[in-house]
């Protein structure tokens, strides 16, 4: 249970906000590469903590993302002519480039000067591992670039989607760290998802519907050790990172690629869902690539032509009763991304967390909530930079374990939770 | 085109008609403090308004033969309560401990707790500049007893997760 006031704190990410001010503090992922494959290809439109900007890449691959209204009239640079290094504004000509400079002001004489005058607000936009980032905060505080492992291993072993979810960042974040959910919601999907079935944890998810937890603090962030029994007196042990202040991972299954997850605020009332996989060590297969395309894991189809999920709110998720009936899913609803999509966005756009009634295993909620407000009172009030911005923060792996009794796994799976070049993920 | 029944009820508009009624009754929480430490931080926490949470510290324990355990807690005004009736009447049991104190009497409360299907919570809140073997230890102890374990550094989490549970 939050209070409204820090339901509120939490939710809202606007400029000014506090929660906001702490967004604002790390490099996001806001497109795909895909989507601004080549030099002068169309812009396009982004929203990200309530702002909204136009991305483009500029005829020398310069990456810009700016302020979508022109400073003329406030048309759309959506429709401009994205040519000769910069874009211009089809309405009266109106050119900007990457750094949201205007360079052209046609009514006016060049000497005039008068273009100088002119710039947008504009963001830093980088592109790392197949996807693009921007950093919104002050230049001053800069953190350093992404670093996450997904990020990082060669384009062949990973795969990244993202999805508009029509709800609020927390409450699809707050399923991430969720581990309690996936011995029902998707227990259908253990042992038929072609990127989850196979795994000898599997069995261990599916035998125990009551895990016990363990949260313990990270520098980033937190832990999560959700324990299950196993053979011999010992645990079976998934270990979920997270990492302020939207940062997920799932415990890997087998040999399965890994995935995990990045909540980022469009608005206070949609998010966008990241979703990727990659292996640390090998390519990903063209049976697990096709699988990830075809909406299989984390990931989902689509809307063709947009990254709505195609099963969405507007056709009651193409729920199947006769599926959950027979038990191929639990909720009716195919898909782990969209299951967990469907219900969170269910709650409506922005959770009511005055009415919820929280148990004691969802302190891992508990403690991420309470470490959010924290940090954003912090860098509001007293200017202090928020936990999760350091190299070694992104560093982290999600980790499944067997362990005797009398270890925890924080020390006894220590390494395991260490993103390092070359080496395997630790997993069951 | 019409919208979906899912379309429309997820709308802020209709979130104004959610049934505003109270959806749980209030729930007793016992908070025990499971060593002089750990008492001193329960004794700052109860100050706080809380909805009737019972905050408890100093137990002390007789073995009577058998399995049959006879068991006090002290709660903060020096009344000995009887640990069964308080277990018995918790819907949570909250279990906090300092790190690298004596957590042995854990068993028994945890005991309860299986007897009467209540989850027990354990803290293990960490002193100064502790090592983490000192944590390690207080976690050995509680881990096969505690549905939620976690390692609690400040204060104000504590309270924190209080608020989170209505206690």
């Amino acid at each position: 249970m939050l209070k409204k006031e820090q339901n509120d704190l939490v939710t809202q990410t606007g400029p000014g906000t506090p929660m906001g001010d702490l967004f604002r503090a790390y490099w996001l992922p806001i497109l795909l590469s895909e989507e601004l494959p080549e030099n002068d290809c169309p812009p396009v439109r982004v929203k990200v903590l309530s702002e909204r900007m136009i991305a483009f890449r500029d005829s020398e691959g310069k990456l810009g993302l700016i302020d979508e209204f022109c400073a003329h009239r406030g048309v759309s640079l959506w429709f401009g002519r994205n040519e000769e290094c910069g874009l211009r504004c089809p309405y009266h000509g109106w050119k900007f480039d990457t750094t949201g400079q205007c360079v052209d002001v046609p009514s006016e004489p060049e000497e005039s000067g008068y273009a100088k005058k002119i710039k947008l607000k504009n963001y830093p936009l980088i592109e790392k591992g197949g996807v693009l980032w921007t950093y919104m905060g002050p230049a001053e505080t800069t953190p350093p670039e992404p670093e996450w492992e997904f990020a990082t291993v060669p384009l062949n072993q990973s795969f990244t989607s993202k999805r508009l979810q029509e709800n609020n960042w927390l409450q699809a974040m707050e399923g991430g760290i969720d581990s309690s959910h996936v011995s029902f919601l998707h227990r259908g999907d253990l042992n038929n998802d072609p990127l989850f079935k196979g795994a000898a944890g599997n069995k261990y998810n599916l035998a125990d519907s009551k895990p016990v937890f363990e949260v313990v603090e990270a520098p980033g962030g937190l832990y999560i050790g959700a324990r299950r029994n196993a053979e011999d007196g010992k645990f079976y042990w998934r270990i979920t990172p997270w990492v302020m202040p939207c940062f997920t991972m799932v415990p890997p299954r087998g040999d399965h690629p890994i995935h995990g997850h990045f909540w980022v605020p469009i608005d206070d009332e949609t998010c966008t869902a990241w979703s990727f996989d990659y292996h640390p060590t090998r390519p990903l297969t063209d049976t697990e690539r096709q699988a990830m395309k075809d909406g299989k894991g984390i990931h989902v189809r689509y809307v063709p032509g947009t990254y709505r999920p195609l099963a969405n709110k507007d056709n009651d998720y193409l729920i199947d009763r006769e599926a959950q009936k027979a038990g191929r899913t639990y909720s009716g609803v195919e898909g782990i991304g969209m299951q967990d999509a469907s219900l969170q966005e269910s709650m409506g756009p922005i959770c009511d967390r005055t009415k919820e009634n929280l148990v004691g295993t969802d302190n891992g909620i508990i403690m991420a909530r309470h470490r959010l407000m924290r940090a954003a009172k912090a860098l509001h009030e007293k200017g202090v930079l928020p936990p999760g911005r350091t190299v070694d923060d992104m560093k982290v792996r999600s980790a499944a374990v067997i362990l005797p009794p009398d270890q925890h796994y924080k020390e006894a799976a220590k390494e395991a939770l260490i993103a390092k070049v070359g080496v395997k993920q630790t997993s069951v | 085109m019409l919208l979906s029944e899912s379309a429309r009820v997820t709308t802020a508009q209709e979130a104004r008609f959610r049934i505003q009624t109270p959806n749980s009754k209030p729930r007793a929480v016992k908070v025990i403090a499971l060593d002089s430490e750990a008492a001193r931080l329960v004794d700052e926490i109860s100050k706080q308004p809380w909805n009737g949470a019972a905050f408890f510290k100093s137990l002390s324990f007789e073995q009577s033969g058998g399995d049959n355990v006879k068991a006090w807690l002290n709660d903060l005004a020096g009344h000995t309560s009887d640990l069964v009736g308080e277990v018995a009447n918790a819907d949570c049991v909250v279990v906090i401990a300092g790190a690298g104190e004596d957590a042995a009497s854990v068993s028994v409360i945890a005991e309860l707790c299986n007897h009467y299907h209540k989850t027990l919570v354990a803290l293990v809140v960490p002193q100064g500049s502790y090592d983490q073997d000192t944590v390690d230890r207080s976690l050995k102890a509680l881990r096969p007893h505690a549905k939620m374990l976690v390692i609690a550094h400040e204060r104000d989490y504590i309270e924190a997760m209080l608020t989170a549970l209505r206690a």
